[in-house]
């Protein structure tokens, strides 16, 4: 008798289900009603069943997705070798020969500028040092912007990089 | 007199040359006068008294005369 009525009910259900199952096909929906509905209803065995596939496959779905998406930035965008830098800021078309020549006059006064903070005179210090730096950078960038823009790219990229040459004596010394 | 003209045109013709109006020669002016932190806007004309000696003239109506020395750029007010 048990039996018998447990069956109906399941047969009943199974047709609920039936009718109510294909409105919902997107996975992300099913998960979101089976979580916040199933559990309460999941006391009668035959909707359990139906409800468990959706439960668990979108739980190992959305990890799957998301170690894709995270590798790229890792790979993205090394920083450049100064040497390639320097070549390509005097091979570049965006700047006119005067204005490398200017911007070279100021690269050396502040490579002077960092080599006499590496001699241990103060001032400059270090963070004193930053702001022409910056400074330089930016006269760099806003000329190479419009017309180069993959090495404004890359230099700017390299940003700190280059900082961390200029304020090492030892690696300053191997460039000079 | 046929000598004359011919002196004169040729005369004429360096003298163009001279004040040549080269678009990127004028940005690359302008872009040096710019990283001295002078005022400019932008060169409208410019003469070539040499080689990488030229006098400038901005649009707000500064003259300068850039040059090199020692392997400097110099910007000079005229």
């Amino acid at each position: 008798m048990i039996r018998i009525s447990l069956l109906i009910a399941t047969s009943l259900l199974a047709a609920a289900c039936g009718s109510v199952a294909p409105p919902p096909p997107p996975t992300q929906a099913k998960a979101a009603e089976s979580a916040s509905e199933v559990p309460a209803k999941a006391a009668p065995p035959a909707p359990a069943k139906p409800a468990a596939p959706p439960k668990s496959s979108p739980a190992p779905k959305a990890p799957a997705k998301q170690q894709p998406a995270t590798p790229p930035p890792v790979a993205a965008a090394p920083p450049l070798d100064l040497r390639t830098l320097e070549q390509r800021l005097k091979d570049s078309d965006a700047i006119g020969v005067m204005t490398k020549l200017s911007l070279k006059n100021q690269v050396d006064d502040l490579v002077a500028q960092f080599r006499t903070y590496h001699q241990g005179q103060r001032p400059p210090t270090l963070p004193e040092l930053r702001r022409p730096f910056e400074l330089l950078l930016m006269k760099v960038l806003s000329l190479l912007q419009d017309k180069d823009a993959a090495l404004a790219h890359d230099i700017n990229a390299s940003r700190d990089a280059i900082w961390g040459v200029l304020a090492d004596r030892d690696k300053l010394a191997k460039f000079l | 007199m046929n000598r004359l003209a011919l002196a004169a045109s040729t005369a004429l013709i360096t003298l163009a040359a001279f004040a040549a109006d080269d678009p990127k020669q004028r940005q690359d002016l302008t872009a040096v006068i710019a990283l001295q932190g002078k005022p400019c806007g932008e060169v409208v004309s410019y003469v070539a008294k040499g080689d990488n000696d030229f006098v400038a003239t901005c649009k707000d109506g500064n003259k300068y005369r850039v040059f090199v020395k020692d392997g400097r750029v110099v910007v000079e007010k005229q």
